[in-house]
């Protein structure tokens, strides 16, 4: 029977093993906790720094699901840092066991700390608690557990030098969000490849348009044309969310990167064909043919660039910002349509912006006979008079080529002619639609019958 | 009671006493040190042995020797097909007394001492071989209605002969089980041959000293028992040998009931057919207190119970046949287990 002195050093041994075991406990929990936050902040920075260099790089739905993406992937992330501390927190039982292995008490530490509460020790405990204090050097905290910063720091200084590294690549990489006309003064573009988008309410990410009073009539109608037609296809909703979409996109790119309305462009349009819409609205009603799509020689508009962004950058293609999406490079003037008809023709190829403005009043005048059989329709045929006008200034002559199969041996590209635009002269007038003219009412009759027959 | 026998020993004393058996054994048996101490650590635990072995390398010599060693009363039986039970057991004999009656007198058999050595035990019938359960269990003997208290320490050892296994009966599993390890004699290396050779060719034989007085020694052993029971087991220690026992047996196995988290093991349930029984942890935490003590330390680690796996699980694992043909044995299973339940470990 051991006395009360015995006791008491015995508890005080056992106090001072079971102290060093918590501190050993405190230094893992402590670990443990830096892991969570070190690999969350970690994660929320690289996060962060990815978003902000998106901002920059993405276009509004790119940079949309990236960000959702990363959330995601982020949350995840953050949830596995979080399960792997809350794994590697310690107990008075792990703590020992985690000294035992590594201070190679077999065991001592785990049998003390795991019986230290029990009534019934045995007779050997005094023992067990004797020799486990001999060791006490090798399970001090620090000797167990040397690091008092996680390792998690690693990551956390990675993702802190990557956002560094974000700013000032985002700065001086970035496209600006939008395109400005690739350097030209002016761009003639038919008015079935204008695509116009009206800006959904609140959403200042679109780009402001400005015309004349007839252009914005004309523009209107197409909206109205435009969006009629999405609504026969059931996108409407559909279109209206990715919009939504596309425009909180965009409104928080903004907000990141700072660009604000201020940097916004306008686009001027204005009629190219001006003086001949009244017409032209009757041949737009006509069912589309590519013939008729190449006869629309008032769907042209002219944009002017304001002089700030004539030069410089380039479009991006699939910037989708801008509320009127610009035709693509393939889709400018007679072009759209002769890729709708054959876009590997290499021809093609030859197309310069001024060529291309030329080249398309030249043809869209030269079709401009196309006209005349669709105003003979009897339910069409009388009217406003329409003032006469000369829409163009000159005629192209459309030399067509073919490749010739028997030709030279090892040439590379089969020869394409050229279009030949020559300037007319001063007694020439261009080959327009013969104006409306005004009809006496008693003449009517007869004239739907003539050609009601 | 011997005032040797009211000392308390203690840990150096288990090691101290522990390594001068070893050591006088080991005059006489050149080699087989993990055989030596698995022999050791039954004895001080009570528990009982099966020596498994081919011909010649020392099986009833080493039982011997440890008799002589520890000079506790040593018999021998030799089994053989004819063996009776009441040969092993004793029996009722008619005797005259004193006065001239004649009476039934109780004739102890060889079971009646302190070490017992079954020598190739598997030739007796399995009704001979069944007479020593009682024994090996209880520590006792029932002849004819009257039960007989055997005298502790009791320790029964049983050899096998793993070849000539013609006319043979193999234990059965349930007595298999009552074993606590089961030892494996190899043949020696050379250098061990050459020792051998040495030491029993001369013309002079090792002497073996007794460790204990003949009064004494009972007493001692005893004490050295208790000691053993005294090594202190962390709770994770005992979920640790149960897994261990779990893990030997198979998913398969109408008789095993599955639980969340238990450790399986492919091998196991390809070749196993039986995993090893209850008795089986509790001889894996017995064998790894006496190496706790032998350490030095009053409380048993995982690398004990891992030591003493494979002589306290290999025999009460039943391997199936396609365990025979592919040429696994048991050993190979514990220690494919031990590999699983440490990569398992939670």
């Amino acid at each position: 029977m051991s006395s009360p002195s015995q006791d008491r050093r015995a508890d005080e041994k056992l106090g001072r093993i079971l102290g060093r075991v918590g501190s050993v406990r405190t230094r893992l929990n402590s670990l443990a906790l830096q892991h969570a936050i070190f690999y969350t902040l970690a994660i929320a920075i690289a996060g962060g720094a990815a978003v902000f260099a998106g901002a920059y790089w993405l276009s509004p739905l790119a940079f949309l699901g990236g960000t959702l993406a990363l959330a995601v992937i982020g949350c995840a992330g953050i949830a596995s840092a979080v399960g792997a501390a809350w794994r590697m927190r310690a107990s008075a039982v792990r703590a020992a066991a985690v000294a035992d292995d590594r201070a190679e008490l077999k065991g001592r530490l785990s049998t003390i700390v795991a019986l230290a509460n029990h009534q019934a020790r045995g007779s050997l405990w005094a023992y067990l608690v004797e020799d486990t204090l001999g060791y006490q050097d090798q399970f001090a905290g620090a000797r167990i557990e040397r690091r008092r910063v996680s390792r998690a720091i690693y990551p956390l200084a990675g993702a802190i030098v990557l956002a560094m590294l974000a700013i000032p690549i985002s700065k001086i990489k970035h496209a600006p969000p939008i395109a400005s006309g690739s350097g030209q003064d002016d761009l003639t573009v038919d008015l079935d490849d204008l695509h116009l988008r009206p800006a959904d309410p609140g959403d200042e990410s679109g780009m402001p348009v400005t015309a004349d009073a007839a252009t914005m009539r004309r523009l209107e109608e197409k909206l109205a044309r435009e969006g009629a037609a999405n609504g026969e296809a059931g996108g409407n909703s559909l279109n209206q969310l990715v919009n939504r979409a596309r425009g909180m996109a965009g409104h928080l790119q903004n907000k990141l990167t700072g660009q604000q309305a201020a940097s916004k462009q306008r686009l001027n349009l204005r009629l190219a064909d001006a003086g001949a819409d009244q017409d032209q609205k009757e041949i737009r009603r006509a069912p589309e043919t590519p013939k008729n799509r190449h006869s629309d020689v008032a769907g042209q508009f002219k944009q002017d660039q304001p002089e700030s962004n004539r030069e410089g950058d380039l479009p991006r293609e699939d910037d989708s910002r801008q509320p009127i999406s610009k035709p693509s490079p393939g889709g400018y003037g007679e072009h759209g349509a002769e890729a709708d008809a054959g876009k590997d023709n290499p021809g093609d190829q030859d197309n310069s912006p001024t060529d291309r403005s030329t080249q398309q009043s030249g043809e869209n005048g030269g079709n401009g006979g196309a006209a005349h059989g669709t105003g003979a329709d009897p339910d069409s045929l009388f009217g406003a008079p329409a003032a006469a006008k000369l829409g163009t200034e000159g005629f192209e002559i459309a030399i067509e080529a073919r490749p010739v199969d028997n030709g030279a041996k090892g040439a590379g590209h089969a020869y394409v002619a050229p279009k030949v635009r020559a300037p007319l002269s001063v007694n020439q007038e261009p080959d327009e639609p013969v104006a409306r003219a005004a009809v006496p009412a008693e003449d009517r009759t007869t004239i739907r019958r003539v050609f009601e027959r | 009671m011997s005032s040797v026998q009211a000392e308390t020993p203690t840990v150096a004393d288990f090691a101290r006493t522990f390594r001068r058996i070893q050591a006088e054994i080991h005059k006489l048996i050149v080699g087989h040190e993990q055989a030596v101490e698995e022999l050791l650590s039954a004895l001080f635990v009570g528990g009982h042995v099966l020596i498994e072995g081919v011909p010649g390398t020392g099986k009833t010599t080493l039982v011997k020797t440890l008799g002589l060693a520890l000079n506790l009363s040593f018999n021998r039986i030799q089994f053989t097909v004819d063996l009776m039970p009441a040969d092993i057991t004793g029996t009722r004999v008619i005797l005259s007394g004193d006065d001239g009656r004649r009476e039934f007198t109780f004739q102890p058999g060889p079971v009646f001492c302190h070490i017992l050595l079954g020598d190739e035990i598997n030739r007796a019938t399995p009704k001979t071989q069944s007479a020593l359960l009682e024994a090996m269990a209880e520590l006792q003997v029932t002849v004819a209605g009257t039960t007989y208290r055997l005298k502790p320490p009791y320790f029964v050892m049983a050899t096998l002969n793993p070849i000539e296994m013609e006319g043979t009966y193999p234990l059965p599993e349930a007595q298999l089980d009552r074993f606590m390890f089961k030892v494996r004699l190899n043949y020696p290396g050379e250098g061990e041959l050459t020792q051998i050779i040495a030491s029993t060719t001369g013309p002079e034989e090792a002497g073996i000293e007794a460790v204990f007085h003949a009064t004494e020694a009972p007493g001692r052993i005893e004490a050295l028992k208790r000691l053993v029971r005294e090594v202190m087991v962390a709770p994770a220690m005992e979920t640790y040998a149960a897994r261990l026992v779990r893990t030997t047996q198979p998913q398969n196995s109408r008789f095993v009931t599955e639980e969340a988290g238990a450790v399986h093991d492919e091998m196991v349930n390809r070749y196993v057919m039986f995993g090893s029984s209850p008795r089986g942890a509790q001889a894996l935490i017995l064998g790894a207190k006496v190496h706790a003590l032998l350490d030095g330390r009053a409380n048993i680690a995982r690398e004990d119970i891992e030591h003493v796996a494979v002589a306290a699980l290999a025999h009460r694992i039943i391997l199936n046949y396609a365990a025979l043909s592919d040429g696994i044995d048991a050993a190979h299973i514990v220690e494919r287990v031990i590999k699983s339940v440490r990569a398992g470990k939670p």
